[in-house]
């Protein structure tokens, strides 16, 4: 794809973001009705999900653009998972603050060493180190080969961190009861309404998590034409200090 | 030349030998490894001293921090040995399977680490006074050493590649041996009561230890390849 092509594709993802992102403040700020129980400050749960899911979303992306350049070592794909693992990392960070924001009110403590939180915590760090790796690296090549395999292997331990903690609930049932678990609280949350309310909180999550994934296409294209505008600097120097 | 599976084992094997010898003779892993493990345990021991019955609350919590952690030094050494004098470079140019290498290092490791655990299990029985000689407990250690390795000689490969060197070990393998810490410690706790668990009680926990060490070793063989060609 040449530069003014994907320049207008980004001006139109851009638009696009801003437009469902005023949709998406509307829908929950005055569509969705107020909770029984916490009142206004559940209304962060749409949010709180959306950035989660676009965590979980990027990794993933990261994770595919890991395989494709280990089987063709194209810059195309190291760019999109770096692109990915950078705005994951932001988006998880995201979904931690509004969690813990949320959390104060709910469960009377900004912290929990809950499965879900305890995961949470093991993918920020895997994903923190991506970074690291990459920075200690400065052969191009094989910086995009190092940093592919260890986003297969980042996404493999999420994986079983995700198994492992389930192992938490079994062993320690005191420890975590269902208000310990953010989403089946959230889901306990939903089910206490009468079935209209509870739709249109639904139908408010749903426009969330539309809104995050256009957000963050919208992004990764942005990072994409960064790194591209990045590279052709480093080009320019290049050829600069070669005269 | 087509690798057989005889001269996969003894390329490996072969492999192994030789960080063997070499810890034969200048004994720098082991040494390190247990001097570090030591004062860990003095230090937390210390740390612990107002609250004597916290310390053997969470004794086998330690014992796998310990080993996790002189564990990253373990694996830089063994890396080290072949960075030094491009044994490495020497490595790669034999004609032998890249796979062999990563489990001839994945063997000599894991012999390093197992020999560690003895030393430390018995440290722990005596300082902390668990049943930790129970053979389940040891077969829980074995099975989450190899997981443990086996990820390890896959980022230890990266990091001694990198600029950091071996700085960069611990920052990028001990998140991803949470997972690993998580079942193996509460599997092990299990068995420090006067009464043995039943199986069903730690069944699950070792069964995550085990698919943590195939997927591990699974990841290990398919990516070695490309963290070693130059």
């Amino acid at each position: 794809m040449n530069s003014t092509k994907l320049d207008r594709r980004i001006t139109i993802l851009n638009w696009t973001a801003v437009a469902t992102m005023i949709i998406n403040l509307a829908v929950v700020f005055l569509y969705a009705p107020p909770e029984k129980l916490m009142g206004n400050v559940q209304r962060i749960f749409y949010f709180h999900v959306g950035a989660a899911w676009v965590g979980a979303v990027a990794f993933f992306v990261a994770l595919v653009a890991g395989i494709l350049y280990l089987r063709k070592p194209d810059r195309k794909y190291d760019t999109i998972a770096l692109a990915s693992v950078e705005i994951g990392l932001i988006f998880l960070s995201m979904a931690t603050v509004a969690g813990s924001v949320w959390g104060k009110p709910a469960w009377n403590t900004w912290w929990l060493w809950s499965p879900r939180l305890t995961m949470i915590t093991v993918a920020w760090l895997t994903y923190a180190a991506y970074f690291m790796l990459r920075g200690a690296i400065e052969d191009e090549e094989k910086r995009g080969r190092f940093a592919a395999v260890y986003v297969i292997v980042a996404f493999l331990t999420i994986i079983l961190t995700f198994l492992s903690v389930r192992l938490m609930r079994d062993i320690h049932p005191v420890l975590v009861g269902g208000m310990a678990d953010s989403a089946k609280g959230a889901e306990q949350g939903l089910q206490e309404f009468e079935d209209g309310l509870a739709t249109k909180m639904i139908i408010s999550l749903n426009i969330s998590v539309i809104n995050f994934s256009v957000l963050f296409t919208a992004w990764l294209f942005n990072r994409i034409r960064l790194q591209h505008l990045n590279e052709s600097v480093t080009a320019l120097k290049m050829r600069l200090s070669n005269r | 030349m087509k690798p057989t599976t005889s001269s996969f084992f003894s390329t490996a094997w072969t492999i192994a030998w030789k960080d063997l010898q070499i810890e034969k003779h200048t004994r720098q892993i082991m040494s390190v490894m247990v001097m570090f493990s030591l004062v860990t345990v003095v230090m937390f021991n210390f740390a612990l001293e107002t609250n004597l019955d916290a310390a053997r609350n969470v004794a086998t919590g330690l014992l796998w921090a310990t080993i996790l952690l002189a564990g990253t030094l373990g694996l830089n050494r063994t890396m080290a040995v072949e960075r030094e004098n491009q044994a490495m470079d020497t490595l790669l140019m034999a004609p032998i399977n890249r796979n062999a290498i990563y489990a001839g290092k994945v063997l000599s490791t894991t012999i390093f680490t197992l020999a560690l655990e003895l030393i430390l299990v018995l440290l722990f029985i005596v300082f902390f006074n668990k049943p930790l000689w129970r053979p389940p407990v040891l077969l829980i250690l074995f099975l989450g050493t190899i997981g443990y390795v086996a990820a390890g000689v896959l980022i230890a490969s990266m990091s001694i590649q990198t600029r950091a060197r071996d700085v960069l070990l611990p920052v990028l393998l001990l998140p991803l041996s949470l997972p690993l810490v998580l079942p193996a410690a509460m599997a092990t706790a299990a068995y420090m009561f006067p009464q043995q668990p039943l199986f069903a009680e730690v069944q699950t926990p070792i069964m995550l230890i085990m698919l943590y060490d195939a997927l591990m070793l699974t990841a290990g063989f398919t990516t070695y390849h490309y963290i070693v060609e130059s």
